[in-house]
């Protein structure tokens, strides 16, 4: 599966342009300045189902709820990012990056029992969805008709029923599918998901993750798919990128993990994770504590902590992508490139 | 392991509800008449989703919590006809390590004053400076520097603090250790530093410990047997290799097709 996968989410071809763009990202809190992320830059193509990895304190929920308008407590300091061929504009960003969200980003964040409204019904959740993404009026039977259709295609049991109840009447698993049927009402071209199943059982992490990625096969969705979990990443994506104390360390295909050289805190995170294949002595841990973002110093932050590390990788500036590589390596000596 | 003719725990047809009293047919079964036996010096796992009761096994067997019915028998007396002394001593043989290891220790003592509690209650022969250096020795141990005993809980990170609440409980060196969970409130490059804390003391210290998980694949890598629940009851139970490679149980290969 992962095969198949990685060459239908890799970028087909080089003519074809990437769905979004960011170039030298740079994430700030609004109370202080104080950078959190910065010289993060990437592209995500059309159909491509892209994944971003971090430990809590990495700093990718901060980047991409900022990016995608929704922080209200930090802003873009720097850098510029492109949507389908448009530039976001620098000034007002929030409030674009937002309206794009209610069109052709959909937005699926991490705990399924707080993004929706328990005092609605779901279909009313669903329909207000429709409602504001294709405009008002597009008739009460049309748009419940389309809604119980998005209820079914999520793969709720009886959908027409589903519609007139309540969020609480559903299991986690479940309500994260209503969720989503929420963020699809727009037929958005990327679905961002923050960790979608983490607070979900094993059974149905497995279940709404596949229910994502046939969506993105059947549809031509691109998705950015958010984990803590290497592991799930490199079973289900094309190509992830790996953050660190607030810095783009990777980008690499998931393939090339664990069988590859790469960049050594890719490679050190993944000798962390009991997975199937590994015995005990396969798993190494990382001595120290994780840096978290805005963590001031210059260098590479994962230097304190890296096998590999010289005295240059705490003074060199950590190398950018600058010219959006689809595969990368921020190493400074050049480890994984 | 070799097992010893007497296990240390046996759990017998244990059963616990938590009941809308007059209402039977309200009650919710957090366990429906479990078996479940530990042998000493075995390190068996309870794998289980949320909700599946393995969490009410590891609060029933440190006696955290009642239940309603069958027997408990631990190294072949029944609890249910432990004497006071009796009582007593099973608070320094049987402890347990919880999940969150922010709220497990005591935000007002430093961490060694933490570790030395238990040792004044159980290890009556130590004077003051004895419980002292016997504190700042496990420290060490679990890798945290005797120097850092004079600190307070919050100046830890989540993994250095699971390292203390670790330390805690083989203080009194007790015969069983119950983990609830040690791993999952880590993160991923802390989590695996605390199992080769886990591995390194299975080894050199010879503990009985009960291992509480929903991580499929800790537990088949440290735990010699291994009990697979759902909704409250033992599905199927076995070498943790064998149940966890070849299960025999529907949900138990449901859950492993699932796992990444």
């Amino acid at each position: 599966m992962t095969e198949t996968l990685s060459s239908a989410a890799a970028p087909s071809s080089q003519s074809e342009a990437p769905l979004l763009e960011i170039r030298d990202a740079a994430v700030a809190l609004k109370s202080g300045n104080r950078t959190m992320v910065s010289g993060v830059s990437l592209s995500v193509m059309p159909r491509e189902v892209f994944g971003i990895v971090g430990e809590s304190g990495s700093g990718k929920t901060l980047l991409t709820r900022t990016l995608l308008g929704l922080q209200d407590d930090a802003y873009v300091a720097a850098g510029s990012v492109r949507f389908d061929g448009r530039d976001i504009p620098a000034q007002g960003y929030a409030a674009s990056a937002r309206k794009l969200l209610g069109h052709s980003i959909g937005f699926v964040p991490q705990d399924p029992f707080s993004s929706l409204n328990p005092s609605m019904k779901i279909g009313k959740q669903i329909t207000e969805a429709i409602h504001l993404a294709k405009g008002w009026p597009m008739g009460a039977e049309k748009t419940r008709e389309a809604a119980i259709r998005l209820i079914g295609e999520v793969g709720i049991p009886e959908p027409a029923l589903a519609f007139d109840q309540y969020p609480d009447q559903f299991s986690g698993g479940m309500r994260q599918r209503i969720v989503f049927a929420i963020a699809l009402s727009q037929d958005p071209k990327l679905l961002v998901a923050d960790e979608p199943t983490t607070a979900l059982d094993a059974i149905t992490q497995r279940r709404v993750i596949e229910l994502i990625l046939d969506r993105s096969r059947s549809h031509g969705l691109a998705v950015i798919l958010i984990s803590h979990n290497l592991e799930l990443l490199r079973q289900s994506v094309g190509r992830i990128a790996v953050l660190y104390g607030g810095q783009l360390h990777t980008i690499v295909d998931a393939g090339d993990i664990g069988t590859r050289t790469v960049h050594p805190y890719a490679e050190a995170l993944f000798a962390c994770i009991p997975t199937r294949e590994k015995e005990l002595a396969d798993i190494r841990s990382i001595p120290g504590e994780p840096v978290g973002a805005g963590f001031g110093l210059t260098g590479c932050a994962f230097s304190t902590r890296c096998a590999y590390a010289e005295p240059v990788c705490r003074s060199a500036p950590l190398p950018l992508n600058e010219r959006l590589a689809p595969r990368f390596s921020a190493c400074i000596l050049g480890r994984g490139a | 392991m070799a097992e010893t003719p007497l296990p240390m725990v046996e759990l017998q047809g244990v059963s616990k509800s938590f009941a809308r009293r007059l209402f039977v047919q309200n009650r919710s079964f957090a366990l429906r008449g479990i078996d479940i036996t530990i042998g000493r010096g075995e390190v068996v796992g309870i794998l289980g989703e949320s909700g599946s009761g393995k969490s009410t096994v590891a609060n029933i067997v440190t006696c955290l919590t009642g239940y309603d019915g069958g027997i408990y028998r631990f190294k072949g007396r029944d609890i249910a006809s432990f004497t006071r002394r009796e009582r007593f001593a099973f608070k320094s043989d049987v402890q347990i390590v919880f999940q969150d290891p922010y709220g497990s220790l005591n935000p007002r003592a430093t961490v060694r004053a933490s570790v030395m509690e238990s040792l004044l209650l159980h290890r009556r022969d130590l004077d003051k400076a004895g419980r002292m250096e016997r504190a700042d020795l496990l420290l060490e141990e679990v890798g945290i520097p005797a120097s850092a005993g004079d600190r307070y809980p919050h100046e830890f990170s989540g993994g250095q603090r699971q390292r203390i609440a670790i330390a805690r409980a083989i203080a009194v060196e007790p015969e069983l250790l119950v983990c609830d969970e040690p791993l999952s409130s880590l993160d991923v490059s802390i989590q695996a530093q605390i199992l080769e804390l886990f591995v390194r003391m299975i080894r050199e210290r010879a503990l009985t410990i009960v291992f509480i998980s929903h991580d499929v694949n800790v537990v088949r890598l440290i735990c010699d047997r291994v009990y697979v629940m759902n909704q409250g009851a033992v599905v199927e139970s076995g070498p943790a290799r064998d149940v966890l490679s070849n299960p025999k149980n529907e949900y138990t290969a449901r859950l492993l097709d699932a796992v990444y």
